[in-house]
């Protein structure tokens, strides 16, 4: 629910129950107030009476609305509600009756009042009353909402960029400057958070840009060394050995240096611009590649790709996904084995023959796992891939039913 | 190799530049060095180059900067950028600028040597498409190879290694950088030291076979080299 709805619907609800309220409380005390103006007025027309009746004869005064009757029998003086047929309409009348006495003779007294009016006049001030609340909250509820919409603008406007905002696009979060207090206050907030969050990123970024080049620079100078000692013409068998392992060792502490600060980028968001290409072009293009390998290792390769399948990703990441899965299904491959490639409703599929794990399943995309026979390998292209898949949140499985399986789920 | 040609090593690192140089000198290059980019482009006044061979991270730049002018120059420069950045964008940006090849630190000499001569052989600095070493001829362009005049059929992979080997006679070759030089030129990840031993005697046999004399030599089991007497 909007924040202006919310408010607008608390507005209008608290409204109604107090209109409500008010209405039917103002009725009654409206009528109450009329009521008793009425009583007081026939209490006054008693007094008149009383006054008039002492100094003349008590029945003259009778009239349309004045009744005196002679009676012996004293009553007590009440108030009661009446109705006259007057024009062959019913008409509401208050009527005071009371006894008065002169000259031991007592006169039975009838005072009446027309109520219709006074009821006409409790509608009339109860609808004028209404109408003013009713107009009184329409104009609060618009001023209301417009003000909060105002006010709220800013906020709102914080929000989109906010949503917008991508660190990798190296841009920085210049938010409007608002007028209310709170919001202006969680705008520099946010401001000093993403430029805070940017420097980070851009310190992280330089850090591993630095580590790389501090340690490839000195590990170029090991192994450009020992390839310098081994052109020497005096060297035994095992000194060369040494030479050949110095320089093998420094190769390999090289690529893990690579590789690992490949996956530091990845974690780090580092290939965010992205695109949307055909994973069927990628994967017949990339297939090019190992052609030699494929042809060498003498495998039967069987390509499904059944339907067009666009995805968007990060070309790079897309390529590297992509290489390290054939690498991977060739590398293990045996000699003559199966290299089946599958793409239908935006499921990849890559299966390969070849002996079963040394190591448990779960471990397969685990870093440095490898198994026993492949010294070469660093055991990192497969974590590699998963690293990528859970960039985008992309399912992959892998299982072995006389052939090895990964699957990769690509979103729609 | 007619003439030396004189290449430009620019790069901060003194012991890496050292070793470089020996290595170039050795190989039959005349090398020189420049620390910085100020000193790159006063010797770049001075003289003419074949290649320069550049480090992107130099302590008064980005060497980047340096790649327009010398591509911009009237005569032909090679251009080699030697990084320890393997930052995609910038291996990309430099070979849009203009840059010849892209090497990535920690390199092999070997490696460097075949890029060098093939950038060489590119801008036709040399007069001759051919390389020929007694009785063997290659033509890098169609991958052709002769042998005492007659065409020998080679694999791709085996024409590289040959290739390889041209440009780096009487080294020692190590083994892991022959399979960093099939693993990059070749896609054979992974399974390097049965493929380079395979391709090796196999081009052993054709060379052999064809009347050439056996220029591949093991040694000891850790690499091999191309002896040229």
């Amino acid at each position: 629910m909007k924040l202006l709805t919310k408010t607008s619907l608390n507005f209008i609800s608290a409204s109604v129950i107090f209109f409500l309220l008010g209405s039917v409380a103002m009725y009654f005390s409206v009528r109450n107030i009329i009521a008793e103006d009425l009583q007081n007025r026939l209490l006054q027309q008693q007094k008149d009476y009383f006054f008039n009746a002492d100094q003349n004869n008590p029945t003259n005064f009778s009239s349309k609305l004045v009744f005196v009757k002679i009676t012996d029998k004293e009553i007590i003086d009440s108030f009661s509600d009446t109705v006259l047929i007057v024009n062959d309409s019913y008409i509401l009348y208050r009527k005071l009756q009371f006894s008065y006495l002169k000259d031991k003779q007592y006169y039975n007294v009838s005072i009446l009042k027309n109520q219709s009016q006074s009821d006409s006049l409790i509608k009339k001030i109860v609808i004028m009353n209404v109408g003013f609340a009713m107009l009184f909250f329409l104009i609060m509820f618009f001023v209301n909402r417009h003000s909060i919409k105002s006010a709220l603008s800013v906020f709102y406007s914080t929000i989109s960029k906010l949503e917008d905002f991508e660190l990798s696009k190296l841009q920085t979060l210049s938010l409007e400057t608002a007028e209310v207090q709170e919001i202006k206050k969680l705008n520099e907030v946010f401001e000093k958070m993403a430029t805070q969050i940017y420097n980070d990123f851009e310190a992280q970024k330089e850090y591993t840009e630095n580590v790389s080049h501090e340690l490839q620079t000195p590990l170029a100078i090991i192994s450009n060394k020992a390839d310098e000692l081994m052109q020497a013409d005096n060297l035994s068998k095992e000194q060369m050995e040494q030479l050949a392992l110095l320089l093998e060792t420094t190769n390999r502490l090289s690529k893990i240096n690579q590789t690992l600060i490949f996956l530091t980028k990845i974690d780090n968001r580092f290939y965010t611009q992205e695109s949307c290409f055909s994973l069927n072009d990628l994967i017949k293009q990339k297939l090019q590649i190992f052609e030699n390998a494929i042809q060498e290792k003498n495998l039967n390769l069987e390509l499904d790709l059944l339907d067009i399948t666009q995805i968007y990703m990060n070309p790079y990441l897309a390529e590297t996904l992509i290489i390290n899965l054939i690498k991977n299904a060739i590398i293990h491959n045996s000699n003559g084995g199966l290299l089946r490639i599958h793409l239908s409703n935006n499921i990849f599929s890559i299966s390969n023959s070849g002996s079963p794990l040394s190591f448990p399943e779960k471990d397969i995309f685990k870093r440095f796992t490898r198994s026993e026979n492949s010294k070469n390998n660093l055991g990192i292209g497969l974590s590699i891939v998963h690293r990528i898949c859970e960039l985008y949140t992309f399912k992959i499985t892998y299982t072995y039913a006389s052939v090895h399986q990964f699957k990769i789920i690509f979103k729609k | 190799m007619h003439k030396k040609h004189n290449i430009l090593v620019i790069e901060d690192e003194l012991e890496l530049a050292k070793s470089t140089i020996s290595s170039l000198s050795e190989n039959g290059f005349l090398p020189f060095h420049a620390k910085d980019l100020k000193s790159a482009r006063k010797l770049l006044k001075q003289e003419k180059f074949a290649t320069v061979l550049l480090d992107l991270g130099l302590p008064d730049g980005d060497g980047i900067s340096l790649i327009k002018e010398i591509k911009n120059t009237e005569i032909e420069i090679g251009l080699i950028i030697i990084s320890a950045k393997d930052a995609l964008e910038k291996k990309v940006q430099g070979l849009e600028l203009g840059a010849d090849d892209y090497l990535t630190k920690p390199f092999f000499f070997s490696e460097l040597n075949a890029r060098l001569k093939s950038v060489i052989r590119r801008l036709n600095l040399e007069d001759n498409r051919q390389l020929t070493i007694n009785e063997i001829t290659l033509f890098p362009e169609e991958m052709r190879t002769l042998i005492h005049g007659d065409i020998v059929e080679l694999t791709g992979k085996e024409f590289g290694l040959l290739l390889y080997f041209f440009s780096n006679p009487n080294r020692v070759i190590s083994k892991t950088t022959l399979g960093e030089f099939m693993s990059s030129s070749y896609a054979d990840y992974g399974f390097t030291d049965d493929v380079v031993y395979t391709h090796i005697k196999n081009l052993k046999k054709k060379i052999i076979k064809s009347g050439g004399k056996d220029y591949i030599k093991n040694v000891y089991g850790v690499g091999y080299k191309f002896t040229v007497a």
